[in-house]
């Protein structure tokens, strides 16, 4: 179900007020967030996000088309290398 | 026979039923135009008369995306999904379900038919 427009999309309040820091200084060094959930606004856009995936940060640069995406959507928490080869007992792909 | 938003040609049905023949006309879109043209939706879509067909076709011109334009358009979606490395457009990327079903079984609508691996349980090897 998605969210209740009442409410506007939710932005991760700390994160989105790092963002405006930076901007007002003209910069655009990576911010470290784990803030997954947060909605992309359109004042992101342009600058780069190291988004946490549970163990590694990934870096998500904001486009224009990904405004309304979550930043976690960017962010893959799963790695899948390919089924296991019974015979050999390895995996197949690395 | 009566041609509706191009190519489509269904007859002897109810003209209410036939216009879903349409791809992007379903049971609302169908009442809705046939109330807007005041069109009797019981009539067979043989006895419309051209008149009443151009009706149908200048309203679904105005206000519905049909067809070839809607079927380029569903895909432009995946497409832009894809090319923002989204989570979604990887799952259509790979052809797997994309709101988060579970794929351990099932998930065949997406995979496609089954696969049998040697060796899994249950799978005879000689």
């Amino acid at each position: 179900m998605s969210r209740s427009l009442k409410k506007g999309p939710y932005v991760d309040e700390k994160l989105y007020i790092k963002v405006q820091k930076l901007s007002a200084q003209n910069m655009r060094t990576p911010i470290k967030t784990w803030a997954r959930s947060c909605t992309i606004v359109p004042e992101f856009v342009g600058h780069t996000f190291q988004v946490h995936n549970g163990k590694n940060f990934i870096d998500v640069f904001c486009t224009e088309d990904m405004v309304g995406h979550k930043l976690g959507e960017f962010s893959l928490t799963r790695m899948f290398r390919g089924h296991t080869n019974k015979k050999e007992g390895i995996r197949t792909r690395n | 026979m009566p041609r509706i938003a191009g190519v489509d040609i269904p007859e002897r049905k109810k003209i209410r039923y036939a216009m879903r023949y349409v791809h992007g006309i379903g049971p609302k879109a169908a009442d809705d135009i046939l109330a807007e043209a005041g069109i009797d939706i019981d009539k067979r879509a043989s006895e419309l008369n051209d008149q009443e067909l151009s009706q149908i076709a200048s309203i679904i011109d105005a206000g519905y995306i049909v067809e070839g334009a809607l079927r380029r358009q569903v895909q432009q979606h995946i497409q832009r999904l894809r090319d923002i490395r989204s989570y979604r457009g990887d799952r259509h990327r790979r052809g797997l379900p994309v709101r988060g079903q579970r794929t351990k079984c099932n998930a065949r609508t997406r995979k496609g038919r089954k696969k049998t691996v040697a060796g899994k349980k249950g799978v005879k090897t000689h």
